[in-house]
């Protein structure tokens, strides 16, 4: 069971997330309430995996291939993207794990293999290591400059770490190369980026399209369009690709998630609930956790909201163990809650320069403002909407330094605009923007 | 580009599966952080990917030549609600050379449409336009013709045969067109092959390999075409290929003359997959230039020849069987005249100097009868046969691995992985390639009752 999974890891997970986060780790999870929060998915079900005989009998065919031949370099490349894709299907992180060293074993006896550097890249990006993960797309880029993936590792890297024109380059380069699902997301992000919805919109739906066939790709874009239409006022358009991305995958968080944010926009808590517990039962991802303690406590049930916020120190130290980095996810999310909030603001700073992203911006903004330094905040929240971003939250947060800052008028103009594009933006902000809004 | 390796290993891993998951418990389970945006990385495409092309004299309309080509590998009849369709946003090509310059000089396309509701209704039945270019000139052959829908089973779609032969169409310029679901007629140990090109027995010619596509489907579009608008009327052999071609979509490179307001119009079109000679990109492509060859027209192969000059299969060959060898892994001129410019030893189907990964076809040589096909083609004393065209019946697994093991210089081996028929016997009238199995009477995965 997934629980006693998590129970499981934690005690392996413990000694290494201690060495990883060295003294910074402050939050004690309360360990009487995290038994009972993930109550159903089991091991053997978690194992099968998101599309049972999809990678999952790939990995196995792969294994047996490689107790034979223990250096087949293929087979060693192939798996190693095979445990990627299912980190993408299961959301269990100890499969990044096992993917580096399958990778790093095949770069060992190959070390020009372009496969294995690439996915060594992607890896590395799937752990918010984007320096890392930029210097292996440009190292994969000089084995193969006409491999389209590589320019899309260089451009995912390039774009975390705040370098946009490049990054829009890389994926313009990848998407000339080879018009697929790969390229097409990335033309979609970008453009969502840069504020153009509607063109953000149809690059998705010819990503959805290129994906049909691959369930997990084909869940995914119909998520990701689902999410770009919630994020832009279109709840009702956002449900049916909701729909048929749970349709397509009914075990996938990914896509659980996803719902679970169009019922909460739809003001349907109690679905959204649902949702998201289904999602967090297959796999505990520390923002959709958050999520259903917001949704908990926004229906009252303040006693099923504290277990939920319990769970996410332990599952942040789970993946910090495996390598991944999360200090603005975790600054976001403390700052959010109102924890331990100098402490968060020290998380913001060190994410900052791993991540100087759009993302990074917003999240130290807040970090700051959360922390009562508003003016320091603002140049942050200003660098965060600079691409033209649509983004609800982020306009709120902008609103929210401006009153802060003592701009009644300038923060209810922002608020406006955070609800013009969600009025249910945020379980936990959005009442907050109402009421400023109207000032 | 048939991707041999994913997807299609599902049978052989099924015992292992069981073993793996019944030790492998425990260790840290977590998430994957997420605030970062993970778009998939390596896409399969399964829609826009070409897994085989055959060309053949029609043995029973021997006035006609018939080109089929086949796309989404594996396509497993019960795997509702993800029902398989042409799709809808890429152009489906196939190409005719009819002067060895690499060029095409006919080509047809495919343009798919999905019918209202179809996603979410589950009706695959698709209606499409085919466009005909020859020389500069194009023309439209046929509008809203219509695709039978998948084989589903015998309630959702009862008497499938005559359903699908509903789907075979006239097109205005006289040939006869049929794009829907079928049966996989490649027949291949892909298990085996994927091991390191293992041959299950001896020298794998005596059977015993497992055909690991039997009872999966694929999409095909045939095309029976009248010889004379082929026939060049010299040495009659035309090149053949089909592609699939994507829309680039951009960020920067904004287009003034776009048809959206936005500026973002649509890109043009840009081929994702292709293939001609079957197993090329699988078996002679390297890894680090698979993008570069999908995109790449055969007018422009000579950079990839040295692939096919030294083939890594033969080194492979080599170092697994030397009890067979010495096998041949550099200098491989023959290979380089099979593939790449036909035969000229004995003068069959050679097309000039220009290296180009055709499937070449000479409409001269007379089709062999249904009952007399012999599956090992040209090499088998067939000439109607694979690398003369390719039928359906050819054996082009054991083929390539007798000619790169060195049949065509004087090195003969019954190699072969030890299949050697499709599991379907194939239709002798058009479109030939058999009915797609239901997915109510798949044969994959039955199992007998442990209890009552």
């Amino acid at each position: 069971m997934a629980r006693r999974l998590l129970i499981a890891g934690i005690a392996a997970a413990s000694a290494a997330a201690i060495l990883a986060l060295g003294g910074l780790w402050h939050r004690t999870p309360a360990p009487a309430t995290a038994s009972d929060v993930l109550p159903t998915a089991v091991a053997a079900e978690l194992q099968k995996g998101f599309a049972a005989g999809d990678t999952e009998a790939e990995v196995s065919g792969l294994q047996a291939e490689l107790r034979a031949n223990p250096k087949n370099v293929k087979a060693l490349d192939t798996l190693g993207l095979a445990d990627e894709q299912r980190v993408r299907e299961t959301g269990d992180a100890t499969y990044y794990t096992k993917a580096e060293g399958i990778l790093r074993e095949a770069l060992s006896l190959e070390p020009r293999d372009l496969i294995a550097t690439a996915g060594l890249g992607q890896l590395a990006l799937s752990r918010h290591r984007f320096r890392l993960a930029l210097a292996l797309g440009r190292r994969a880029h000089a084995i193969s400059p006409t491999t389209a993936g590589v320019y899309g590792v260089i451009g995912d890297a390039e774009l975390e770490l705040g370098r946009y024109a490049k990054a829009f380059k890389a994926f313009d380069r990848m998407a000339a190369m080879k018009p697929d699902v790969s390229s097409y997301a990335r033309v979609s992000y970008a453009r969502e980026l840069l504020g153009h919805i509607p063109a953000a919109e149809r690059a998705m739906s010819l990503a959805a399209s290129a994906a049909v066939g691959e369930r997990e790709a084909s869940s995914w874009t119909h998520t990701q369009l689902g999410l770009l239409y919630l994020g832009h006022g279109r709840p009702r358009p956002a449900l049916d690709q909701l729909e048929l991305a749970v349709d397509l995958a009914p075990t996938y968080y990914f896509a659980l998630d996803g719902m679970a944010q169009v019922q909460t926009s739809l003001g349907h808590l109690w679905e959204a609930i649902g949702y998201e517990r289904r999602a967090v039962d297959r796999v505990p991802l520390p923002q959709q956790v958050g999520l259903l303690g917001d949704l908990y406590r926004a229906v009252g049930d303040r006693v099923d909201a504290q277990r939920r916020y319990a769970l996410i120190g332990v599952i942040e130290r789970v993946l910090a163990a495996n390598g991944v980095k999360n200090d603005l996810d975790i600054a976001l999310f403390d700052a959010d809650h109102g924890i331990a909030l100098t402490h968060a603001l020290e998380l913001a700073r060190k994410g900052y320069v791993d991540r100087p992203s759009v993302f990074g911006d917003d999240v130290l903004a807040w970090t700051l403002a959360r922390n009562g330094q508003c003016r320091a905040g603002l140049p942050y929240s200003e660098r965060s909407l600079r691409l033209g971003t649509q983004d609800a939250l982020k306009f709120f947060h902008r609103g929210w330094i401006a009153a802060c800052l003592g701009d009644k008028r300038g923060a209810a103009e922002w608020y406006r605009r955070a609800l013009a594009l969600n009025p249910h933006f945020s379980v936990l902000w959005s009442s907050v923007a109402a009421k400023g809004a109207h000032r | 580009m048939r991707k041999l390796v994913l997807g299609l290993v599902l049978a052989a891993a099924v015992a292992a599966l069981i073993a793996v998951a019944a030790t492998r418990g425990g260790g840290p389970k977590a998430a994957s952080a997420s605030s970062h945006r993970e778009a998939p990385l390596i896409s399969q495409d399964p829609t826009a990917d070409n897994t085989d092309l055959y060309a053949f004299v029609s043995p029973d309309k021997p006035d006609t030549a018939t080109l089929i080509a086949n796309w989404i590998p594996g396509e497993d009849p019960a795997a509702g609600p993800n029902y398989y369709t042409f799709s809808s946003t890429a152009r489906y090509d196939i190409y005719v050379d009819q002067n060895g310059d690499g060029k095409p000089d006919i080509s047809y396309q495919f343009r798919f449409k999905n019918l209202p509701s179809q996603f979410f209704l589950g009706n695959t039945q698709q209606s499409y336009t085919v466009t005909k270019t020859v020389g500069k000139k194009t023309t439209t052959v046929g509008s809203g013709l219509l695709t039978p829908p998948d084989n589903i089973g015998p309630r959702s779609t009862p008497n499938y045969s005559a359903l699908a032969a509903q789907g075979i169409h006239q097109l205005s310029d006289g040939t006869t067109v049929f794009a829907g679901q079928r049966d996989d007629p490649f027949f291949a140990d892909v298990g085996a092959i994927f091991d390191l090109v293992a041959i299950r027995e001896g020298t794998g010619a005596t059977g015993g390999g497992k055909d690991f596509l039997a009872g999966y489907g694929v999409h095909s579009i045939a095309l029976q075409i009248p010889k004379s608008q082929l026939d060049n009327g010299t040495n009659h052999t035309i090149g053949v290929w089909a592609a699939t071609d994507r829309r680039v979509a951009a960020v920067t490179e904004r287009r003034k003359s776009a048809s959206a307001k936005d500026g973002y119009g649509n890109g043009g079109w840009r081929q994702v997959s292709r293939l001609g000679n079957p197993l090329i990109n699988e078996v002679i492509i390297p890894t680090n230039l698979k993008d570069k060859w999908n995109a790449s027209s055969p007018a422009n192969d000579k950079q990839f020849e040295t692939y096919y000059q030294n083939p890594i299969l033969a080194t492979v060959l080599q170092k697994l069987y030397p009890q067979f060898g010495p096998f041949q892994d550099t200098n491989r001129q023959d290979l380089v005249d099979v593939l790449g410019t036909g035969l000229k030893l004995p003068m069959l189907n050679f097309t000039g100097p220009t290296f180009a990964d055709e499937l070449r076809l000479n409409l001269s040589v007379p089709p062999t009868a249904f009952d007399k096909i012999k599956p090992l083609g040209v090499i088998g004393g067939d000439l109607a046969g694979y690398p003369n065209g390719r039928r359906l019946e050819d054996d082009v697994i054991d083929i390539s691995e007798r000619v790169v093991g060195g049949a065509l210089i004087g090195h003969s081996l019954p190699l072969g992985d030890g299949v050697d028929a499709n599991d379907q016997p194939n239709l002798h009238v058009f479109p030939y390639v058999p009915a797609p199995f239901s997915g109510f009477a798949n044969t994959k995965g039955v199992t007998s009752p442990t209890h009552p």
